[in-house]
């Protein structure tokens, strides 16, 4: 059989169309990442000069031995490994048992506390009184304050309590009757049927902290506590207009800008090597989330 | 002591009561077979003996305890599903394992009984598999291995095969009774197939509308239905059910087919106590019981054919007795005749049965 006249004109130009589009967004959006990289590996003089827009020019790898001497680097670097781990696994650790909550029938209030918590996808008490807070609570310039205090998102729990609510009920009830108490239907029965979408919230969780920047940056203040983004930041800010770079912005091997291109590099590394494994759930988690059966 | 006892168990949903006070007792070993229209609360009976709904008011026994407050792990019941309902991360062996496991049994108990439930339903080699990777055949089997490993006092099936194609329906019904009667352990079995009823059960519990209209073997309720509803249900075509009136002749009583154009048929001595003059009835006829041989002297009825059903063996002949749609079920293999041209169906008097027209019940007076 010939499959000649399965497509028609009209299916074939739509097809040409999609995949231009299609190249469109993947160079758009791997532009960035090429510059970044080039920029790294160019001389400090060429890319402030404006000389590379693709490829490096002088290749050297001077900003990469500027910033990996960097004692403060390495601390950020550690510092964004520990918010990332410790704040992914506490957001797990009390977003599942939530959300678990929510989905159950027999929750008293369960109403009011779906309401509560789909209410603050939209609306939040703002800058200044989340500041107060913190400051109230003691949990200013923490490690805990940062690890705690961002573990909760309605999103990520509604995400989660659909998914459960969405496992049909005779699993519930099978395991009821094999003798199975609420912590063992949790533990052995929901969250397994429901790894794809803990994986997918795990993922937010893991690119929220990685690239966690803004709280950081205004609840922090010992350097010792900060993560690679405010780190970045500071290069770019604090170093931007310090002496180190100031003498030699025509001859110097490195500038302001090769080094954080450097440390983006660094700190995208981490991420291109699970997302290849977390990928496979991630798709899957987003489709069976919104259906329910 | 009887194994389970369900007494004046009602079920409210809200202000709906779909559970009209049921009352039956179970012996051990019994297979009892709940069957019944789609909707008449067999399901919802069969979830309160499990535990799975609670009772709005009455009292379920299982081995003498009370359980009505007793959640369901802790009544020595297992359950099998409709859906199944294996957990697709484990294997099988997990699968069977798992109320084992969740009640902290001992490694080698846990795999001892595995392996023996295994055994018993042909799974051995399947053990490691998961269960999207069987048949429907093989996870019923995994989901009957999931109850018999915990030994439990009394099995539930809510409608077990109902999810398999016909052949294997036939296959596994035979399978649930070779294991009943090889572990003779006491099952409720929930099912809107009358065949299954019929094959399966020591006892069929006839429910419809949250009532149960008829408790009894087999042979029982489809000889002698209680009334009109067990009649139609049990039997398949149904018992044709003529509306006729009682009349007395000399002989004693008749029932005389309404809008017929035939002699009033007498009625079996066993309907006749009961039976008044005058009182509006409905004549039972079983479609096996009429024949298209008969000469018109013989009892029966005058009859129009008006479509005929050829199943091989057999034939189903659609008419009219009067104006009432009747259906015959007449054999072929001794001689195919024009079914259509029959006018005239010889009747086994000693198979009919009345019924009150109002009531529905039947008039036959409980005798030997
Ligand atoms: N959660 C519920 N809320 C309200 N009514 C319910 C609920 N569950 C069941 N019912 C009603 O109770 C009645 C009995 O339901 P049940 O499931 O026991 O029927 P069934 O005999 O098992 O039918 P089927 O053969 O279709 O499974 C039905 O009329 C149903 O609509
Ligand atoms: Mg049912």
């Amino acid at each position: 059989m010939s499959n000649f006249n399965l497509y028609s004109r009209g299916d074939r130009i739509f097809g040409w169309i999609n995949a231009a589009l299609i190249a469109l967004v993947v160079v758009s959006t791997l532009y960035p990442f090429i510059y970044i990289f080039s920029a790294s590996i160019s001389s400090g003089a060429a890319v402030t000069a404006g000389r590379v827009t693709l490829l490096p020019v002088d290749v050297t790898l001077a900003a990469y031995e500027r910033v990996l001497s960097d004692k403060m680097f390495w601390t950020a670097y550690a510092n964004t490994f520990f918010y990332t781990i410790a704040g992914t696994i506490t957001s797990l650790l009390i977003m599942i048992p939530g959300a678990y909550a929510l989905s159950r029938r027999r929750l008293r209030g369960r109403m009011i506390f779906n309401l509560a918590i789909a209410f603050t996808l939209w609306f939040n008490a703002g800058m200044i009184p989340f500041f107060l807070n913190f400051r109230d609570l003691g949990l200013l310039d923490s490690r805990t304050g940062i690890v705690v205090g961002f573990a909760v998102t309605a999103f990520n729990v509604i995400l989660l309590r659909n998914f459960f609510e969405a496992v049909p009920k005779s699993f519930e009830e099978a395991a009821k009757m094999d003798g199975a108490n609420e912590l063992q239907l949790l533990w052995k029965v929901f969250i397994p049927l429901s790894r794809p979408a803990i994986v997918t919230v795990a993922l937010f969780c893991v690119v929220m902290r990685w690239n966690g920047y803004f709280w950081a940056m205004v609840l922090l203040r010992g350097e010792d506590k900060i993560p690679l983004q405010v780190y970045l930041k500071k290069i770019i800010v604090d170093l931007s207009a310090s002496d180190e770079f100031a003498g030699s912005l025509l001859t110097s091997q490195f500038s302001f800008e090769t080094v954080s291109a450097a440390i983006m590099v660094a700190s995208i590394i981490p991420v291109l090597l699970i997302y290849p494994y977390a990928q496979r759930y991630f798709t899957k988690g987003i489709l069976l989330g919104g259906v329910k059966e | 002591m009887s194994e389970v006892e369900l007494s004046e168990v009602v079920k409210r949903y809200g202000v709906m009561e779909v559970v009209h006070g049921i009352s039956l007792t179970i012996e051990p070993g019994e297979f009892v077979v709940l069957v019944g229209p789609s909707g008449c609360g067999k399901s919802t009976t069969l979830r309160m003996v499990a535990g799975l709904e609670d009772i709005s008011s009455g009292t379920v026994m299982i081995g003498g305890r009370e359980v009505s407050q007793v959640a369901p792990k802790d009544r020595d019941v297992a359950m099998v599903f409709q859906n199944y309902a294996l957990y697709p991360h484990l294997d099988v062996a997990e699968n069977i394992a798992f109320g084992l496991r969740v009640r902290h049994e001992k490694r080698k108990v846990i795999k001892q009984a595995v392996a023996e439930a295994a055994e018993i339903l042909g799974l051995t080699e399947y053990l490691k598999r998961k269960p999207a990777d069987l048949s429907g055949g093989q996870r019923q089997r995994v989901a009957m291995g999931r109850a018999i490993v915990r030994r439990p006092r009394v099995f539930l099936f809510d409608e077990p095969l109902s999810n398999l194609d016909a052949k294997l329906r036939t296959h596994m019904r035979a399978e649930i009774k070779r294991l009943h009667q090889r572990m003779q352990s006491t099952s409720i079995y929930v099912t809107h197939d009358q065949v299954e009823a019929m094959t399966l059960a020591d006892r069929i519990v006839i429910m419809n509308g949250g009532r149960i209209e008829q408790v009894g073997s087999p042979m029982e309720v489809f000889l002698e239905p209680a009334n009109t509803f067990v009649a139609s249900f049990i039997g398949s075509p149904p018992m044709n059910l003529l509306d006729a009136t009682i009349e007395i002749g000399d002989a004693g009583p008749l029932a005389r087919i309404k809008g017929a154009d035939t002699a009033p048929l007498p009625i079996p001595d066993a309907f006749r106590d009961q039976a008044a003059a005058g009182q509006r009835v409905k004549l039972g006829i079983r479609p096996e019981l009429m024949r298209v041989d008969a000469d018109p002297s013989t009892p029966g009825l005058a009859c129009q054919i008006e479509l005929v059903e050829p199943l091989g063996a057999e034939a189903l002949l659609h008419g009219e007795v009067g104006r009432q749609p009747i259906i015959a079920k007449v054999e072929t293999l001794s001689g195919v005749r024009d079914f259509a041209a029959v006018r005239w169906l010889g009747v086994d008097l000693s198979g009919l049965h009345v019924f009150d027209a109002g009531s529905g019940r039947s008039l036959k007076t409980a005798s030997a």
